[in-house]
C-alpha cells in the first residue's frame, strides 16, 4: 500500500482484475498533489500477502468489499473518495454499502455490474466466454511461476526487486487468478445498484469490449446519484492509454461534488 | 525503418514469406501493416484487415478479456510483452493457438509491433500437461484422503481395544475373586453364589466378544448376519428381560406387551438386541426407577423399546448416538459398557430391514426403539 500527498479528501485507488496499483502510474500522481491518496493491491493481486488469500472469503466480491471496507474507514482523512477501475467499482459500492459514512463520492472507471447478458440487459458476455477467458489464463502464466516465490516466501524488504520482474504488473497466482476471474466475471451487482446513494461518476469508454455503452446507460440509470462520461477511448484501461480525458472527468466531478 | 513504399522489393519479400506473422498496429489495435503470412493464417486478404479491423477481433473472446485486462495494460506499462498464448479466429470459424511477442516503437507516432507463430504442437503439449497436472491432483487427493482414512482406522483401532481390554477387565475380575475364594473353600450355599456370579460375568464377556465380532464384520461391509425364523415375539422378550433381572439383581425391569401375530426375527439377534438396550439403561438410568421393555405387534410392524428415567441424553449427542464408539457424556461414560452395543443394536435392527430411533428428556426420560417390518 502506498499513501502520500496531502489535501481536503483522501482518495483510494483501486486497480481491476488482471493487473496491480500499478495500473494508476499516470493518473494517480497528479493527484497526490492536491490531495492524500491510498494505492493498494487487492488480496491475491499484485505486491498484497499471499497467505492473505483465503479462497473461501474471496469466493464472492464481498470477501474483497470487507477488505476494502475497513481499509476507507482507517485510512481516509476527511471524506473518502473511492476511484476504482473495473471490478473494484462493484468491490467499493459493496464496501460502501457495508460501512457508508466515510464515503463522499465513488468514481468508477470502466465499471459494469453484470457482465454476462440475462434477457434485456447485455452485459457483453455469455458463460461460455469467461470458460473461454478461463483457458486462456490456464495456457497464460506470463512468468507467474517462477515470480511467485519472492511473493510466497515474503520478501517485503526489497519489493524493487520483485517489480523489476517482467510482468510483475500482472503477477498472480495462477490458481488465484483463475478464481478471481470466475467471481469477477460471474458477478451480479445490478440489485444493489439503487441502493448506492453516494455520487458516482461513471468513467465509460466508447469502445471497450468488458464494459459496453449499454452497460455505462444502463448504470446512469440505475445508480440514483450518477453522472456519466464518455470518453474517446478504445479498450478498458483509459487511465493508461487515455490519462487526460480521464483526470478531466474526474477533476470535473470533484469539482462539482466541492470536493 | 524505411517507409512502406521504399522497401526493396527483396526485403518486401522477404517480411511477406516469413516464416511468422508480422503486423504493425496503431495502439487501440488497428492493422497499419500485416504480411501474407498472417493473412494467409487468418484468412483474410491484406485489403479486408488494413484499417478496418484491429487485431484483437481476431482472438477468440476469452482472448479479448485476457488482452484487454492483461495484456493492453502489461505493454503500455513496460513497452513489450513477449510469448503470450492466444486464439487466433480464423475466417472459417475454427481457431489457431499463436505466440506473440509486441513491443511499442515511436515512429514517430506510437506503434504496436507483433510477431505472432502458429503453436499448434505446444499448445497440444501444453493441454497435455494440463491434464496431467490434473490427474496428478487427483491422485494426490485421493492418496491424502487414503491417508486420512488409514490413519482414522488406525486410531479408533487403538481406542477400540483400549475400551474393549478395560471392559473386559471388569467381568474377569470378578471370576479371578469369585475363583479364588471358591479355592480357599466355603458355605455350599456361598459356593453356589460364587458359581453364579462366575456364570454371569462368562456371559458379560461373551457378549462383548460377540459384539466385537459383529461389529468388525459390520465395519467390514459384510452387515451383522440373521437367520430369520418364525418367533413368539413377547415370550422371547419376556424370556430375555428374566434372564437380564437374574443377572441385575436389586434393579427393577418390567416387561408389557401388546397386540398379536406372527413375527419373523433372528431370535438369538433379537436377544443380543433386547440385552444391548437393557444394559445400557441399567448402566445410565436412574438406579430406583424401573426399565421398562415393551414389545408390540402391529399390523405392519412390531418392535421393542426400552425406557428408562433419568439423566437425559444431550441433544448434540443423539445423532451420532448409533455410531461406534459413542459414549453419553464422559462424566456418565464411566459405568458404561463398550461403545459398541448400540451400533450392534442398529445393525440387528438393518439387518432385519427395520430401523433404530432414540428420543430423551428430563420429564419423559429415554426411550430407545427398534422396529422391524412384518413380512407376511
Amino acid at each position: 500500500m502506498r499513501v502520500s500527498g496531502e489535501g481536503p479528501a483522501t482518495l483510494f485507488f483501486a486497480h481491476g482484475f488482471g493487473c496491480d496499483q500499478n495500473m494508476w502510474r499516470l493518473l494517480a500522481p497528479a493527484y497526490a498533489k492536491r490531495y492524500r491518496t491510498v494505492l493498494f493491491d487487492l488480496v491475491g493481486s499484485g505486491g498484497s500477502d499471499l497467505s492473505a488469500y483465503d479462497a473461501q472469503k474471496y469466493d464472492s466480491l464481498h470477501g474483497y468489499a470487507e477488505d476494502v471496507a475497513e481499509l476507507v474507514r482507517e485510512f481516509s482523512v476527511g471524506p473518502a473518495v473511492f476511484v476504482a477501475h473495473s471490478v473494484s467499482a462493484m468491490i467499493g459500492m459493496l464496501a460502501n454499502l457495508k460501512d457508508p459514512e466515510p464515503f463522499a463520492a465513488q468514481v468508477m472507471v470502466g465499471p459494469s455490474p453484470c457482465y454476462i447478458n440475462d434477457g434485456d440487459y447485455v452485459g457483453g458476455f455469455t458463460r461460455k466466454d469467461i470458460e473461454s477467458l478461463l483457458e486462456t489464463l490456464e495456457s497464460n502464466y506470463l512468468g507467474w511461476s517462477s515470480n511467485m516465490a519472492p511473493a510466497i516466501m515474503g520478501a517485503p524488504e526489497q519489493p524493487e526487486l520483485s517489480t523489476e520482474l517482467t510482468n510483475s504488473f500482472c503477477r498472480t497466482d495462477p490458481e488465484i487468478a483463475k478464481q478471481f476471474a470466475r467471481v469477477t466475471f460471474l458477478s451480479d451487482n445490478r440489485a444493489q445498484l439503487p441502493l448506492l446513494t453516494t455520487p458516482t461518476l461513471i468513467v465509460q469508454c466508447n469502445d471497450d469490449i468488458i464494459a459496453p455503452l449499454s452497460v455505462g446507460d444502463y448504470l446512469a440509470r440505475k445508480l440514483p446519484r450518477s453522472t456519466l462520461r464518455v470518453i474517446d477511448n478504445v479498450g478498458h484501461c483509459p487511465h493508461l492509454s487515455s490519462p487526460g480525458p480521464c483526470a478531466q472527468a474526474t477533476d470535473e466531478f470533484l469539482a462539482a461534488e466541492g470536493l | 525503418m524505411l517507409p512502406l513504399g521504399e522497401l526493396t522489393r527483396e526485403a518486401q519479400a522477404l517480411l511477406d514469406a516469413a516464416p511468422c506473422g508480422l503486423m504493425r498496429t496503431a495502439p487501440d489495435g488497428t492493422f497499419l501493416r500485416v504480411n501474407r503470412t498472417f493473412c494467409g493464417w487468418v484468412g483474410y486478404s491484406e485489403q479486408e484487415l488494413l484499417h478496418r479491423r484491429k487485431f484483437q477481433d481476431l482472438l477468440s473472446v476469452g482472448g479479448r478479456i485476457f488482452h484487454q485486462t492483461h495484456w493492453a495494460p502489461l505493454l503500455a506499462m513496460q513497452g513489450s510483452i513477449s510469448e503470450v498464448k492466444l486464439e487466433l479466429l480464423q475466417r472459417d470459424g475454427s481457431t489457431v493457438p499463436i505466440v506473440i511477442n509486441a513491443i511499442v516503437r515511436h515512429d514517430p507516432e506510437r506503434v504496436h509491433e507483433l510477431a505472432a507463430y502458429v503453436a499448434r504442437d505446444r499448445d497440444k503439449y501444453e493441454r497435455e500437461l494440463i491434464q496431467s497436472r490434473k490427474r496428478l491432483e487427483e491422485l494426490v487427493t485421493e492418496t491424502r484422503r487414503l491417508h486420512d482414512e488409514a490413519k482414522d482406522r488406525a486410531s479408533f483401532a487403538e481406542q477400540m481395544i483400549g475400551i474393549v481390554s478395560h471392559d473386559l477387565r471388569n467381568p474377569i475380575s470378578t471370576i479371578q475373586t469369585a475363583a479364588a475364594m471358591l479355592s480357599r473353600g466355603m458355605a455350599p450355599a456361598s459356593s453356589e453364589r460364587m458359581v453364579a456370579r462366575i456364570a454371569r460375568a462368562s456371559q458379560r464377556a461373551d457378549r462383548l466378544i460377540a459384539d466385537l465380532l459383529d461389529f468388525t464384520q459390520a465395519r467390514l461391509g459384510a452387515g451383522v448376519t440373521v437367520r430369520p425364523e418364525p418367533i413368539d415375539l413377547h415370550a422371547l422378550v419376556a424370556d430375555a428381560v428374566e434372564e437380564l433381572a437374574l443377572a441385575h439383581p436389586g434393579r427393577r425391569l418390567e416387561h408389557v406387551h401388546r397386540g398379536s401375530g406372527e413375527c419373523r426375527a433372528d431370535a438369538s439377534r433379537l436377544e443380543q438386541l433386547v440385552g444391548n438396550l437393557v444394559s445400557n439403561a441399567i448402566s445410565y438410568g436412574q438406579v430406583d426407577a424401573a426399565v421398562t421393555v415393551s414389545s408390540t405387534i402391529d399390523a405392519d410392524s412390531f418392535g421393542i423399546t426400552v425406557h428408562n428415567f433419568g439423566a437425559p441424553i444431550p441433544a448434540e449427542a443423539l445423532p451420532t448416538l448409533f455410531e461406534p464408539m459413542t459414549r453419553g457424556t464422559h462424566a456418565l461414560g464411566a459405568k458404561r459398557s463398550v461403545g459398541l452395543g448400540l451400533f450392534i443394536v442398529c445393525q440387528v435392527a438393518k439387518a432385519h430391514r427395520g430401523k433404530t430411533e432414540v428420543s430423551s428428556s428430563a420429564e419423559a426420560g429415554t426411550l430407545f426403539s427398534a422396529s422391524f417390518p412384518r413380512t407376511r
